[in-house]
């Protein structure tokens, strides 16, 4: 197809422009990251838009090295916050991806449990404040408050639905006849999902429980609410970094961001095969 | 080896009735095919034998076994499926071993099973490939291969072909033939294609809205369907079929076809059979039995359709509208007027109202 010249400057135009919003604010934490104090603080006088006198000191100062320009000492470290945001996402993903699947492959094979899809979606009806208040509640009857544990678990509870809903339509593209071909052959049904099933959804259950970590890796508002001080996770942390002396602690913040960010990249690195196969399966050819 | 009787087989889904009331005998390593347009029933049909659905009411029994109840991995069968269902996670080698391992085979004797049929589907080369990289016509063959390897006294095949090209189709049918030659397994093979069914077949059982409508050999099938469905059915193109009514003539019993002219006086017994019956009839004879004639139907010719080896001439439109398969040289254009004739020992009568076929003696 032939576009006109104007169609296509501004097309070029609003692709640009996307990419701009999505990239600058990562543009802006790599660039922050590396920066010495004078140069982001709200009081130096040379801000500037990349680093001059490139530098690690905030990368230090956050795992605790104190900081001799910046004069404000950290009450603890980000090692622990990092900790607690590995910990809670990862279980909460695993608790979401085992319930969401076992639960998707039912209603997709058996067609039990008809009410769950609508059901499920529910606990994404309300804002999350109204939810979140009584289960503060309930977490404190069961000493979870402040725990990682307790993270998991309510992490585990709200990323379901989107587990629940990416694995069913998984699981329905996918030909019941592979299933039935090792039925035949006299394989167990549960055999059949642990050998058959599972194994050739690798590539779509990697993609949806990336989704999942993401969704859990990124939460600020569960966190703020379930955690005090012991198992803040790496958002509520990095929003307690600022000192009455020089504000918000940007360097700080834009040196935690960045290694915030290495684990989703390196997953979606390594499962990026998968994700771009997406869900073609091999053997379907109708 | 095993032979299959269904009996009295009803399958329904809700309010649908996919299967009415099927009587089917599949004797001992016979090859049967079930053929029919999508939705006939026959899919369901095989499901049923295969154990992934429990009929509504009737009973399937292979040999003297009631199998009612019997789950899909104890029957015994093989099953190969119209889009393969290879487990693309697995190699050639594992797919191929997959039937004998679930059953608990020894080592060598997997390795003895899987090395046989990888050489008699010619997979040798490829037992080491991962599944999913392969093309449609070897997955078909592993497919194939999975099912044969256990050697099944009873195999199915649905569709087995419809997704391979036309040449590898051609291959596949001499092959399949030749496997069921050499296990003299009982093969239910479900197809569309009449090609298929004729060329590979013992019998063929023709069904249609799910109803079983006639049971034969391929030729039996061919020159005497039992009813107009399966007379427009099989063949390509199918049987010609005219409206008329049956008239006394001073030769012997004709059809009157109307405008079209009265038919060449049928012959004795056929005449005799036809006088039992009320009404209108269909006049049916096959495409490539017509033979331009001095005397005959008279008929414009509306469209020539060369097909490569013969040449189809469409004649006459609508109700009257016939096909009839002529060698190339045929020297008739369109516009032209035709005169055609079906020989006497070809001509097939049915009763108009219940379609069925009017039968001689």
């Amino acid at each position: 197809m032939k576009r006109s010249v104007p169609f296509e400057i501004f097309r070029y135009a609003a692709i640009f422009a996307a990419m701009a919003v999505t990239l600058v604010p990562i543009l802006w934490m790599v660039s922050m990251a590396f920066k010495p104090i004078g140069e982001w603080s709200a009081t130096g006088a040379d801000l500037t838009w990349w680093p001059r006198q490139p530098t690690l000191s905030n990368f230090r100062f956050v795992f605790g090295e104190s900081d001799n320009d910046l004069i404000v000492a950290l009450d603890h470290t980000a090692v622990k916050p990092i900790l607690s945001s590995l910990l809670s996402a990862v279980f909460g993903t695993v608790i979401a991806m085992s319930a969401g699947t076992a639960a998707a492959y039912g209603l997709s094979r058996f067609g039990s449990g008809q009410n769950l899809p609508l059901a499920l979606t529910q606990l994404r009806l309300f804002p999350p404040m109204a939810v979140m208040i009584p289960v503060m509640i309930m977490w404190a009857f069961l000493n979870l408050n402040d725990t990682w544990l307790g993270l998991a678990l309510i992490y585990g509870i709200v990323t379901l639905p989107f587990a629940f809903w990416l694995m069913k339509t998984f699981f329905d593209d996918m030909p019941r006849e592979i299933e039935e071909a090792a039925l035949v052959e006299g394989c167990s049904r549960l055999r059949v999902f642990t050998r058959i099933t599972l194994p050739m959804m690798r590539a779509p259950l990697a993609s949806a429980a990336l989704f999942v970590f993401i969704l859990n890796w990124s939460d600020y508002l569960i966190a703020l609410l379930l955690t005090t001080r012991e198992w803040v996770t790496i958002p509520v942390y990095m929003a307690s970094l600022s000192s009455s002396m020089t504000g918000q602690l940007y360097g700080a913040k834009a040196a935690l961001g960045l290694i915030a960010a290495v684990p989703p990249v390196i997953m979606g690195i390594a499962i990026q095969r998968h994700l771009v196969r997406g869900l073609t399966f091999g053997a379907l050819k109708q | 080896m095993s032979a299959i009787h269904l009996q009295n087989l009803v399958k329904k889904f809700g309010d649908f009735t996919a299967l009415k009331t099927m009587d089917l005998e599949i004797a001992d390593s016979e090859f049967m095919a079930l053929l029919g347009p999508s939705g006939c029933g026959k899919s369901t049909t095989m499901n049923m034998i295969a154990g992934m659905e429990e009929p509504t009411s009737g009973k399937i029994l292979f040999g003297e076994r009631d199998m009612a109840g019997v789950p899909m991995g104890r029957r015994g069968v093989g099953f190969v499926f119209q889009n393969y269902a290879i487990f693309t996670h697995m190699t050639v080698r594992q797919n191929l071993a997959y039937g004998p391992r679930m059953r608990g085979a020894a080592k060598a004797e997997i390795d003895r099973r899987v090395g046989a049929i990888a050489e008699m589907l010619q997979l040798s080369p490829l037992l080491g490939h991962k599944a999913d990289r392969l093309s449609v016509n070897i997955l078909q063959r592993v497919a194939i291969g999975r099912s044969a390897i256990m050697e099944p006294a009873i195999f199915l095949l649905d569709e087995p072909l419809s997704n391979v090209d036309a040449a590898f189709r051609a291959v596949m049918r001499t092959e399949l033939k030749q496997l069921q030659r050499q296990f003299r397994q009982t093969m239910v093979y479900v197809t569309h294609d009449q090609l298929e069914a004729m060329t590979m077949a013992d019998r063929i059982a023709v069904m249609d809205h799910g109803v079983l409508q006639q049971v034969g050999t391929p030729l039996e099938v061919y020159n005497n369907p039992a009813n107009v469905f399966v007379a427009r059915f099989i063949g390509a193109p199918g049987m010609n079929l005219l409206k008329g009514r049956p008239a006394e003539s001073d030769r012997g019993l004709v059809i009157d076809l109307g405008p079209l002219g009265v038919t060449p006086p049928l012959p004795d017994e056929l005449a005799t059979a036809l006088r039992t019956v009320r009404g209108d009839v269909l006049y049916g004879f096959r495409p490539e039995q017509v033979t331009l004639a001095e005397r005959g139907l008279s008929m414009p010719v509306s469209f020539v359709e060369r097909i490569g080896a013969r040449t189809i001439v469409h004649l006459g439109e609508g109700e009257g509208a016939v096909k009839a398969v002529f060698e190339n040289g045929v020297g008739l254009s369109v516009g032209q007027a035709a005169v055609v004739a079906p020989p006497a020992s070809s001509v097939r009568v049915f009763d108009a109202a219940t379609g069925l076929a009017v039968r001689a003696g």
